[in-house]
């Protein structure tokens, strides 16, 4: 039990490692998930346009790559992307391994994301586009200001757990070796680790992991919350329903 | 007098199930024509070929001298022209009740928005529902959303009006407040095509009645006369089974 505890609850090994997980690893795992989390939601409502649409052909390499990028394990993704493109001579970043991190992280990312916006407009009642097409929208305009803006609700709290798994896939550049400055948490755990046979520093690593993911979630629940019941800041709020109805029952 | 709608040999299928086989009629300016008929008859088919929300296979549609059957029509246009309310209403649930009226205003008739709120609170008031304006749809009884919805539609000034079983989705003591607006309407002198099962109101408010029954018209005269008198005995049936 003495064992148990030194091994992974080591204080000294934990206050040792924290200055470089909060000062370099954070930095650059952060870094790399919002990066990889912008590019997989760009090229995943670029994904999704095609996927939605009625046309087989139009659908079809947009599916094909969904399944793909659905399909291979992370680690192999990554590894292709940040061993396989440099080696074959594409290096868009140089020697940096964080750019091609960024970019396999993304692609997979990507084809999560385009799933999810696809599934989240199709929840969308058909009466919608209806409703707008009947009041003489076009079909784009329906989309942007009807099905759109009611497929974004939908789709929150399944984005919010993609950003999670992005997160936590960012420590897959660690594959890709990493030199000084651009250590991100697990790579700087992992190497304390490697060294001291105490699994402390993986414990912090994680506990700065869950400092991100756990409000993450807490954060998108709450926004969620507002934008399905709460107030909006619209030209007319809820104060002036009460002042009307008010008025209403005066006239009465 | 030129119509406000004429159809012309209206044929809709899906794939080998055909809806609609060959229907012809018109709409005088002003008419109200309830569209009765069981259900799978082919009358909500139709209404949506009116506007083409369901785009008919063959035959033409001609709303407001416009054909809308033409492949060159600009639909759009053509449809800001004619108003639709739906069964499950289909008030858009991310928007405010007024929001839902001025959003058509002002991205299909580029009206600004301070003229397009006033149009609203306008057509609100008129139907009884100004309190409603900043309210979400989802916290309104169906009946109200029934009627906001009629508002969003009048609210474009349409020439012609469909109703699609309006009232089909709504619990009975709601639905007396939706026909009073739509017996107001009819009374304004709106050309109506109402696809109904309220035989009653079929009976105050319309003035010619249409009996659909597999994807034709099996009955067609004054509303009065048909109701009374039925002359074919699918309707005669159809109409003993829902009194």
């Amino acid at each position: 039990m003495q064992d148990f505890f030194h091994t992974f609850f080591d204080w000294s090994e934990i206050a040792g490692v924290l200055p470089s997980l909060l000062r370099e690893g954070l930095r650059n795992t952060l870094l790399i998930a919002v990066l990889a989390i912008m590019f997989g939601l760009v090229v995943g409502v670029l994904l999704a346009v095609p996927l939605l649409s009625d046309n087989l052909l139009v659908r079809l390499p947009a599916r094909v790559y969904v399944d793909v990028f659905r399909g291979l394990p992370a680690i192999v993704t990554v590894s292709l992307v940040g061993l396989g493109l440099p080696a074959a001579g594409i290096r868009p970043f140089g020697r940096s391994p964080l750019g091609y991190a960024v970019v396999a992280v993304g692609l997979i990312s990507a084809a999560y994301c385009a799933e999810i916006f696809r599934a989240g407009i199709q929840a969308v009642p058909a009466g919608q586009m209806q409703a707008g097409r009947s009041l003489g929208m076009s079909h784009l305009t329906t989309m942007r200001l009807v099905i759109v803006p009611q497929g974004i609700r939908n789709v929150l709290p399944a984005l919010t757990g993609q950003f999670i798994v992005d997160i936590k896939e960012s420590s897959l550049v660690y594959l890709l070796g990493l030199g000084l400055g651009q250590r991100e948490l697990y790579f700087i755990a992992q190497e304390r680790q490697a060294t001291s046979y105490n699994a402390s520093a993986l414990v912090a690593a994680g506990l700065c992991y869950l400092s991100i993911t756990i409000p993450l979630t807490y954060l998108v629940n709450w926004m969620d919350r507002r934008m399905r019941h709460g107030p909006r800041a619209a030209d007319v709020g809820v104060v002036d329903v009460r002042r009307e109805s008010a008025l209403a029952e005066e006239q009465a | 007098m030129t119509p406000a709608i004429s159809v012309r040999g209206l044929r809709k299928a899906y794939g080998r199930n055909e809806v609609l086989r060959g229907v012809s009629f018109d709409v005088a300016p002003s008419e109200v024509l309830c569209v009765l008929g069981p259900s799978g008859s082919g009358k909500s088919t139709l209404l949506k070929c009116l506007n083409l929300l369901e785009t008919p296979t063959s035959g033409s549609v001609v709303v407001g001298g416009v054909t809308l059957t033409d492949p060159k029509v600009d639909i759009d246009a053509a449809r800001a022209r004619i108003g639709m309310v739906f069964q499950h209403f289909n008030l858009f649930g991310h928007r405010t009740v007024l929001d839902n009226i001025t959003l058509a205003l002002r991205h299909v008739k580029r009206i600004d928005k301070a003229e397009a709120v006033e149009i609203a609170r306008t057509q609100l008031a008129r139907l009884g529902l100004g309190h409603l304006a900043g309210s979400r749809p989802a916290n309104l009884s169906g009946g109200q959303q029934q009627r906001v919805a009629i508002a969003r539609s009048l609210a474009m000034r349409p020439e012609v009006m469909l109703f699609d079983e309006v009232t089909s989705a709504l619990d009975p003591e709601l639905v007396k407040d939706v026909l009073a607006v739509m017996r107001e309407l009819a009374g304004s002198g709106m050309t109506m095509v109402v696809v109904t099962h309220e035989v009653g109101f079929a009976r105050e408010a319309a003035d010619r009645v249409i009996f659909m029954d597999q994807g034709v018209v099996a009955e067609d005269g004054r509303a009065k006369d048909v109701l009374d008198a039925p002359t074919s005995p699918r309707f005669r049936e159809f109409l003993s089974q829902v009194l």
